[in-house]
């Protein structure tokens, strides 16, 4: 598997896991997962969108990762469109991991392979 | 189904796999009886040959019409303060404006989308930045020592939020969620609109008073109503249902009243002057100024929200927050849940307890 724990600080006041329809307290905001793979499937949805991403792990075998965000408003002023993220892009994502290591993780950025980024929490800014 | 007395759904996700055997933990609740409030009201002079009732029509006419509380209805007296506040701004308002239909351009026009501009904040002018857990308000000795219980539960992982079990925000937690919201301004009422669950609250500028005491009970939105002093919107909202002004701010009790005065300051911005009584919460009036921002991109639009159309979350046997992720299955033990209680965290329980009084 790709992935690289980080424990840190997390990176902005803008980064911490505070999602608004539920409470942050299973994710680990000092830490961060950042990991490789291909979009499965981009749930763009309320309250909350969920992006799977398919990640091949060094034993071959695949786990379904699930990168967790605001709902379609936020993520549309942020211009992240569902149709950005359609199955088969290759991605490379970073979150805040479960606590309990669980394949999950709060969606804080993301770069697809063409270089475009993507980050949620652009959308509560202003504009 | 287990009839012991439980109060919310108990999971247990310490097993590395859920899916696999499930413990459960049971909590008991005991709760006092309720303690009925009487329906102490605060007389508000009556305008001389003021009616006891009023007649809300439409222009169609007389069929149209419908009984509604007249303007000098008396409120319960923990409202006293907030009222006489109210009364006052809106007898110097000499009344306030007066719109009909066939003037409704001359309304101020806040028509557009628009965002909170403060993030999460009660008080945006509060220190600390927008998630920080420093408050304005000067909370009473119980909702202080409510408020450290919570955020000790919050650092050590145990959080929980009613907006997770799909309920709303309520007012006047409203005013610090961070989404999009529509004012739509009429003669005769204001309605405000957050994108989140749909959430809107009606303010009554036709004239008419709040509901009387007698029939008054805890809204989600509360019960509002208001008038134009020129540009500005100025509501009077009581009867509200107990609850936090954010998850990282206190509680409020369902005796809570505000007065708010709103206008567009500037094309793009509206501005919501609040001032909060909590003779339960507060030990003198919280004062904040909120903003709305326009919001410019291309293509927004609000759309129906449902809570339930993507919601994986779950509370935890020890009153937490967790996901069910794809491929899992929990097994849920789910007791009664009392519809004025289920929701609440266990300090909630606690702190609104002489306000409850369901069948626990």
């Amino acid at each position: 598997m790709r992935a690289t724990l980080v424990a840190g600080l997390v990176l902005s006041a803008l980064a911490s896991p505070v999602l608004a329809h539920h409470s942050g307290a299973m994710y680990d905001d000092k830490k961060e997962i950042t990991l490789t793979g291909v979009v499965k499937e981009f749930q763009y949805t309320n309250p909350h969108s969920w992006l799977f991403v398919a990640v091949t792990n060094a034993d071959g075998s695949v786990t379904n990762w699930g990168f967790e965000s605001e709902g379609p408003s936020t993520l549309g002023r942020a211009g992240i469109n569902k149709s950005d993220l359609p199955p088969g892009t290759k991605i490379t994502i970073t979150g805040h991991p479960m606590k309990d290591g669980r394949p999950a993780a709060s969606w804080m950025h993301a770069t697809r392979a063409d270089g475009k980024e993507f980050n949620p929490f652009a959308g509560f800014v202003n504009r | 189904m287990s009839t012991t007395a439980n109060h919310y759904e108990s999971v247990d996700l310490n097993a590395s796999h859920i899916g696999t055997a499930a413990r459960f933990a049971w909590f008991a609740l005991a709760l006092a009886a309720a303690v009925a409030a009487e329906a102490d009201v605060f007389a508000q002079a009556a305008a001389p040959g003021g009616a006891r009732t009023f007649k809300s029509c439409s222009s169609v006419g007389d069929a149209s019409c419908v009984v509604q509380p007249a303007s000098d209805t008396p409120v319960a007296s923990e409202y006293r303060e907030s009222y006489a506040a109210y009364i006052d701004m809106k007898n110097k308002a000499r009344g306030g404006t007066t719109y009909t239909r066939s003037d409704y351009a001359k309304m101020p026009d806040w028509s557009g989308i628009w965002t909170r501009a403060d993030l999460l904040k009660f008080d945006p002018a509060a220190p600390g930045g927008p998630f920080s857990t420093q408050t304005t308000a000067v909370l009473t000795p119980k909702y202080e020592a409510a408020y450290r219980a919570k955020l000790r539960d919050v650092a050590n992982g145990k959080e929980w939020d009613q907006l997770s079990d799909c309920l709303p925000s309520g007012y006047p937690r409203w005013l610090t969620e961070p989404f999009l919201r529509e004012f739509i301004l009429t003669p005769q009422e204001t309605w405000m609109i957050n994108e989140q669950q749909s959430e809107t609250r009606r303010v009554y500028t036709d004239g008419r008073g709040h509901l009387p005491a007698s029939d008054a009970k805890p809204l989600w939105t509360g019960d509002s109503i208001g008038f134009w002093d020129g540009d500005t919107l100025v509501v009077h909202t009581i009867s509200v249902t107990h609850g936090q002004y954010q998850r990282n701010e206190p509680d409020y009790s369902s005796a809570t009243s505000t007065v708010e005065r709103m206008r567009m300051t500037s094309p793009d911005v509206i501005e919501d002057d609040v001032t909060v009584w909590d003779p339960k919460g507060l030990q003198k009036p919280w004062h904040v100024v909120n903003h709305f921002a326009r919001v410019k991109l291309p293509n927004t639009r609000i759309d129906m929200w449902s809570c339930e159309a993507n919601n994986n979350v779950i509370r935890t046997a020890d009153g937490s927050s967790q996901f069910v992720l794809p491929g899992e299955t929990v097994t849920i033990q789910r007791p009664y849940r009392d519809p004025e209680s289920f929701y609440l965290t266990d300090e909630q329980k606690k702190l609104f307890q002489d306000e409850l009084g369901g069948a626990q």
